[in-house]
Order: C-alpha cells, then sequence, then structure tokens
C-alpha cells in the first residue's frame, strides 16, 4: 500500500436497497496518477463511483481522501472537499444555459474567471455556446460540460463514469485526449470505463471488475498483455 | 372595460405575490402547502395584534413576517422530515395530507382565539388618477410592493449564487449535490422564504380590504390556482397567471358576477390543465 494515495478505498461493498452488488473492493490512487475501472455492463463500476461520493445509502467499507475519512459525508460535503464526480447521466442542470451550469460547479464559491477559461480552452465548443440551454446541446457538447462543470471547483480528483459511453467513436477518442491533457496537468483522475483501451491508454494503473469483485488489478502494460484482458475486453481471439 | 383592467391587475399582482410562495415550496421540495393562506392569516393576526399594542406598522410588519417565515422553517425541520424520506408520488401524497393537517390545525387555533381579529392597514392619501380611473392609494401601495418582491425574487435566482443554487435542486436534487449544494439547507431557506412571502400578501391585501380568519381559505385556493397555471416552481410563471387571473377576476364579476367568478378561476386552472399540463412557463415532465 502505497503511502501518498490521495484517495483510498478499503473493503467497500456497496449496491441497492439493502442488496450489495459490489463487494468488498479496496483501490486506491496516487496524487497526479490516472487509474482505470474496467469491467463489462452491470459489473458494479457505476456502483462503486456512486458509493465513493456518498450517493448510496447503506455502504460499507472506509473511504479515505486527501488524509481524511469521507466514508460517512454528505455528497456535497465530498464535493466541496475537492472530490469531483462526473456520472454518466451527467445531472446537467438543462433548463439553464451553459455558463450558468459552470457557475454552479463552483459552488458555494463565485466562478472564476481563469477556471472558465480553462475550460472553455479545453472546450472551445462550450464558448460558443456559453448562452444556450444545457438541453440544447448535443451529446458530445453535454459531456464536455458535464466534464466542464466539475473542473469549475478546481478539485484535488475527478472521477468520470463511462465519459466515452454515448459518443461516437471519434469524440470518445477527443474525449480521452482532453483527460490526457488534464492528467499531464497534474489532475488526479478515476475513469470507469467499458471502452477498454482507451482507458488503459490513459491510466498507469487499471483495476479490473467482475461481478462486484476485483478480479484483477495490475498497470495498464501487464494488463494489455494479460491473455484474459485480451480476451474479454481487447477483441484478441 | 378599463377600470376593471386595471382592478384586475391590482388584485393580480396580489394574485402573484400569493401564488409565488406556494409555487416555489412545491417546486423544490414536491409538497404542496394547503396551510399556505392559513399561514399567511396567522401572520396578519401577529402583525394585528402588535399594531394594537401601539406598535408602528412597519414594526409589526416586519415581526409578523419574521414569525410567519419561522413557523415555516419549523414545520421543515420537524413534520416535513417524514416527507422527505419518502419519493415520488408517496412523497407528494403525504406531503399534502400533512400539509392539509397544518391547515385544519392552524384554522382552528385562529377560530379559537382570534375569530375576530382582522388587519387592516389604511394607507391615507387621495386617490390617483391612472388613464382616467381614480385608483387608491393602499391598492397602489400594495401593487408597488407585489411588484418590488417579484423583481428581487427574480433577481435573487437569476443573479446569487445562492438563488442559483436553489434552482440547480428544482432541476436535478442529485446532480446539485453533485456540485456541492446541500438540498437541505435549501429547502429550509425556501420554506422560510414562502412563509415571509404568505405574511407579505396578507399585509399588502389588508391595504385594500381587512384580512381575518374567512380568509384563509380562499387564500389556499387562489394560490394553487395561480401556482397551477403558472407552472409548478416558476417565480414568473406565478406572476404571469396572477395577473392574467386577476383580470379574468375582475372582468367576470363585472360582466357575469361575482359568485361566478371562483368557479370561472377554477375554470382556467383545469383548462391549463388540459391544454398545457405544465403550466404558461413551467417546464414539462
Amino acid at each position: 500500500m502505497r503511502r501518498d494515495a490521495i484517495l483510498r478505498v478499503d473493503g467497500l461493498s456497496a449496491g441497492y436497497a439493502g442488496e450489495h452488488i459490489v463487494h468488498d473492493v479496496s483501490l486506491e490512487v496516487a496524487e497526479g496518477e490516472a487509474i482505470t475501472v474496467i469491467g463489462s455492463n452491470g459489473a458494479g463500476k457505476s456502483t462503486l463511483l456512486k458509493a465513493i461520493v456518498g450517493m448510496l445509502d447503506g455502504t460499507r467499507g472506509t473511504v479515505t481522501f486527501d488524509g481524511a475519512g469521507i466514508s460517512r459525508l454528505a455528497t456535497h460535503r465530498i464535493a466541496r472537499r475537492g472530490l469531483a464526480y462526473v456520472p454518466a447521466e451527467r445531472h446537467l442542470f438543462t433548463a439553464m444555459s451553459v455558463a450558468e451550469n459552470l457557475a454552479l460547479g463552483a459552488f458555494p464559491g463565485r466562478p472564476e474567471a481563469a477556471r472558465e477559461d480553462l475550460v472553455f480552452d479545453l472546450f472551445p465548443r462550450l464558448a460558443e455556446r456559453r448562452k444556450q440551454d444545457a438541453g440544447t446541446l448535443s451529446g458530445g457538447e453535454q459531456q464536455m460540460l458535464a466534464v466542464g462543470r466539475a473542473l469549475m471547483s478546481n478539485p484535488k480528483v475527478l472521477m468520470l463514469d463511462e465519459p466515452s459511453t454515448g459518443l461516437a467513436p471519434l469524440l470518445a477518442t477527443e474525449a480521452y485526449r482532453v483527460l490526457a491533457r488534464l492528467r499531464d496537468a497534474g489532475l488526479t483522475l478515476v475513469v470507469a470505463e467499458q471502452q477498454v483501451p482507451l482507458a488503459l491508454d490513459l491510466a498507469s494503473h487499471g483495476y479490473v471488475l467482475e461481478n462486484g469483485r476485483v478480479d484483477l488489478t495490475g498497470t495498464s502494460q501487464e494488463l494489455l498483455g494479460n491473455p484474459d484482458v485480451q480476451r474479454a475486453y481487447l477483441g484478441v481471439a | 372595460m378599463r377600470a376593471a383592467l386595471l382592478d384586475g391587475i391590482v388584485l393580480g399582482l396580489q394574485y402573484g405575490l400569493l401564488g409565488v410562495g406556494l409555487t416555489l415550496i412545491y417546486g423544490l421540495a414536491g409538497v404542496l402547502n394547503l396551510a399556505h393562506g392559513q399561514i399567511a392569516v396567522l401572520g396578519a393576526i401577529v402583525v394585528s395584534l402588535l399594531m394594537e399594542g401601539g406598535r408602528p406598522v412597519m414594526v409589526a410588519a416586519v415581526v409578523g413576517i419574521v414569525a410567519a417565515s419561522a413557523f415555516l422553517v419549523f414545520l421543515d425541520l420537524t413534520l416535513m422530515r417524514a416527507v422527505y424520506h419518502q419519493e415520488g408520488e408517496q412523497r407528494i401524497l403525504l406531503g399534502l395530507l400533512l400539509m392539509l393537517g397544518v391547515a385544519f390545525a392552524v384554522e382552528g387555533f385562529i377560530t379559537w382565539r382570534y375569530p375576530v381579529q382582522q388587519l387592516s392597514i389604511r394607507i391615507s392619501g387621495d386617490a390617483v388618477t391612472i388613464l382616467g380611473v381614480p385608483m387608491p392609494v393602499g391598492a397602489l401601495v400594495a401593487s408597488g410592493i407585489a411588484v418590488a418582491a417579484g423583481l428581487v425574487l427574480v433577481l435573487f435566482f437569476r443573479l446569487t449564487t445562492l438563488g442559483r443554487g436553489v434552482r440547480s435542486v428544482i432541476q436535478d436534487e442529485a446532480g446539485a449535490r453533485l456540485c456541492g449544494v446541500n438540498p437541505a439547507t435549501v429547502r429550509t431557506l425556501v420554506f422560510g422564504l414562502s412563509g415571509a412571502l404568505a405574511c407579505l400578501v396578507a399585509v399588502t391585501r389588508s391595504m385594500t380590504g381587512p384580512v381575518g380568519f374567512a380568509n384563509a381559505i380562499g387564500f389556499t385556493t387562489l394560490a394553487l390556482i395561480v401556482a397551477v397555471v403558472g407552472g409548478l416552481g416558476s417565480v414568473s410563471g406565478a406572476f404571469l397567471a396572477g395577473v392574467l387571473l386577476g383580470i379574468v377576476d375582475r372582468l367576470s364579476s363585472t360582466y357575469i358576477g361575482t359568485y361566478v367568478t371562483t368557479i370561472v378561476l377554477l375554470l382556467c386552472a383545469a383548462l391549463t390543465i388540459v391544454l398545457r399540463p405544465s403550466g404558461l412557463l413551467g417546464r414539462p415532465g
């Protein structure tokens, strides 16, 4: 166990309505590192991330973030501490403008112009559509806005659930290019993904989730070379 | 005709102010506050008792507004907790029943202790002639306060960080949490705001006629109609619907008859539900 982990999950079990979907999952990410949680649909990736940010009742296990236990904190408190989460459903404010969505990302502070510039630099399309309602954006633009909104709070760790979902292959590649830029700028990333090649290319470390348990873990190189991973997720016969 | 229109706008601004308090709580917490009118009258009684005790109107009004606001905050922190644990239809139903209970309790209390207590604030001054129609000063002051309150609300929700936080919870509670907004705090804030607005409208209504126990049920009914027509959760919708309904109200009592006016207003609400279920400015869904 490395000492410098900024986010550490120990023995986490979580699910819905008292029924656990994720069992005894442990993982950690060091500051400035990118990790990925890969697995097929229904493996429990979303449940795991939701449990980390306190969106599920009845979660067991501990989550340590930035030196403090956050297992019992409410979602809004976790967000304010700097653990940002972009869910697959995005949860944008569709009847508000792009600018207002971004401003809310900085809540309870006022949006800083420098942060906004950074987001617009990453996603020039959002700058063009500043005054447009979020609900009128295309799927790809909504994904950009969800990431942009999360970045407005200047988070220490950014967790994303399936950032490539619903995107055409070209757009998915583009989304991962932006994530790589963020990683290179020193932001810690946790990405849950089904598009395994993209995710392993971004991350240095991966966890393979199957039926709610960590089946396999290792560096991205190790996972890419693993015959089981190749067969299940990389389409190698 | 011109007089009916002007009267309608004056009345409609009051309707808007009445509806906005109800619409906010529904939009935010899914609770239909059937005690809105009763709480307004309770506030009015506090104000009138203080005025009888020799306090200046302004002081009495502020204390009444704070008291009504505190009462709703208290409800939010106690009785409503049970409602927030529920989801969807069950939440709406439980909120409805509990608030109906509060309405009966408050009305019972008023009938028991203050059955003849009335608030009536007289604004002295000669009638002002607008477009050839003489308008009493009280009506104009009441309208001015309603417009000012509406503008303050719109600016608060559009421009301030906190106001934006409130709207974020109305639109997507999970998204709001992820942005660091605490829905419980926002709820308490909006309950307090709604209570303050309820008493404010009782105060402004008392500038054109006495407000007492008999007004409670009518206030609640009107607030409901305005909220339905304007779109639940929409501030500007409530004021737009209020003014339209105020004009309908005056035209109908001038040309059809006072007794059918409430029926006409209810018909407006029914028509809205059939033709545009989300209301004039409400968002579908």
